[in-house]
Parts: structure tokens; C-alpha cells; sequence
């Protein structure tokens, strides 16, 4: 996973990039025959300090390797502090990501 | 006692509306499930939001006329809009949500993401404002190669 989040203006902005094959129920059938091997992010969480600041679920029709963009309020926050992204995926994997806000 | 409980207690004797954003980090996949089965967009915007009686106004959208690659269209939406949920739909693949924002006090509401469109079809993004109506902005667009072959 690629995240970076950058204060401006008392807006962070984030750009990540979550490496994930993104396989689609019709994927998974197509390949193996059975539509459970399908496996795709489903939930994706990001904080500063404890403070959830992003909270997405998502379906198998985002991209592969999927790209997002947001923004969030950083009067509270100021470059250096930690911005944790995490995902969580149809098979239970999960992985984190630490960067320090720029 | 963990937090769904109390969620859950909390939710049967008061409206869930109550619970301030900031405190929540809501898996939409487990608290509404069948939004994800939806075969319409229709369907699954009645299924997250239990009405589908939309104002259509303040949802931005921007994305390409016309994508060359189903498998990785990019979509930009923005609302200004005091928002308590942003969900996403479209209805070029078998079922229709694409991805819900729970938005808390720190979200600003501006996203960006790349999406798989399997055909030309159209992208729905539905507001559900602090005020407890629902805002909707739809942008329609071509796909020249599927995405969902991969």
C-alpha cells in the first residue's frame, strides 16, 4: 500500500494506492469455477491520533490495485503527526499503513 | 460491554441518526448487507437509505466522457452538503454499489477513485445530508473495453 497525506491550509490530502488483485465474483468463477474465491477489499479505515478521519465500505467493482482521493479537516492535526490507513478484505487479510502527515 | 451492543442498545431506544459521525467507524457491509446484493441502483439505495426520495442538487461528479479502459475509470464527486453518508452506484455490472463513505466530523467530503464499469452505463452518487434527505447526482459515460472480463 502507497499512502501519502500532505497538510495544506488546514486540509490534508491523501493519496493511496491499496495493492489488491480486486477479483470479482465473476472473476473467480470464470478462473476456478466457484464465485466464493472471490476476494476484494471491503472496508477501508484511516486515523490520526484515534480520530477516524476516512471510513469507507466498498464492493469488487473497484479497480484493481485501487487508487482513492480524499480530503479532511487538519486544524487538529500538523505535519509530522501519523496517519494510519488500514483495509480489510472479503477473506479476512488486512494490512496498515503508516505515514507521517507532510 | 462492545461497541455493536451499545450500538445496538443505544440504537432500539433512540433513532441511530442520533449518534454523532465521529464516533463511528462503520462497516456498511455488515450493518446493511443486502445493499451489496442489489441488482438495481434503485434497489440499493432504498436498501442503505430505506427511501429513495432524492432532491437532485449539490452532488458533483466529474469523470470522462468516454473510457477507454472499463477496468479503471476514474471518478471524482464532491458534495458541500452536510453530509452523515456518500454512496456510490452505477449500473454497468451484476450488482450496483460501488463503495459508502461514512462521513465523520473530519471528512470534507471531496473523493476520488477509480471504478470497473463492464459497459457503458451511469454513475449515481447519493448524499444523505445531516438534515436526513437524500441528494443525488448522476453523470453518465462510455466504455469502450469492459472490465469485468479481466
Amino acid at each position: 500500500m502507497k499512502v501519502k497525506a500532505k497538510l495544506k491550509n488546514g486540509v490534508v490530502k491523501v493519496k493511496m494506492m491499496a495493492k489488491h488483485a480486486m477479483t470479482t465474483y465473476n472473476q473467480a468463477e470464470k478462473k476456478t469455477g466457484d464465485r466464493e474465491n472471490a476476494n476484494f477489499i471491503t472496508h477501508l479505515s484511516g486515523t490520526v491520533k484515534d480520530k477516524v478521519v476516512i471510513d469507507i465500505s466498498t464492493s469488487q467493482f473497484l479497480s484493481k490495485n485501487p487508487i482513492f482521493q480524499f480530503k479532511f479537516k487538519g486544524d487538529e492535526f500538523k505535519s509530522g503527526d501519523e496517519f494510519s490507513m488500514t483495509w480489510v478484505d472479503r477473506k479476512g487479510n488486512t494490512k496498515t499503513k503508516k505515514v507521517k502527515i507532510k | 460491554m462492545n461497541r455493536r451492543k451499545f450500538l445496538g442498545y443505544f440504537g432500539s431506544a433512540v433513532a441511530l441518526s442520533v449518534v454523532p459521525a465521529s464516533l463511528s467507524a462503520d462497516d456498511y457491509r455488515k450493518l446493511k448487507p443486502k445493499v451489496w446484493e442489489a441488482k438495481t441502483v434503485d434497489d440499493a439505495i432504498k436498501e442503505l437509505f430505506g427511501s429513495a426520495e432524492m432532491i437532485e442538487k449539490g452532488v458533483k461528479i466529474k469523470l470522462p466522457s468516454v473510457a477507454s479502459n472499463g477496468g479503471a475509470v476514474p471518478v471524482k464527486f464532491s458534495t458541500k452538503i452536510p453530509a452523515k453518508t456518500v454512496a456510490i452506484f452505477q449500473d454497468a455490472n451484476p450488482e450496483s454499489a460501488v463503495a459508502v463513505y461514512n462521513v465523520g466530523k473530519y471528512d470534507l467530503t471531496q473523493y476520488s477513485l477509480k471504478i470497473k464499469m463492464g459497459k457503458s452505463g451511469t454513475i449515481t452518487v447519493v448524499v444523505e445530508g445531516l438534515d436526513g434527505k437524500l441528494y443525488v447526482g448522476k453523470q453518465s459515460l462510455e466504455v469502450a473495453a469492459g472490465g469485468c472480463e479481466g
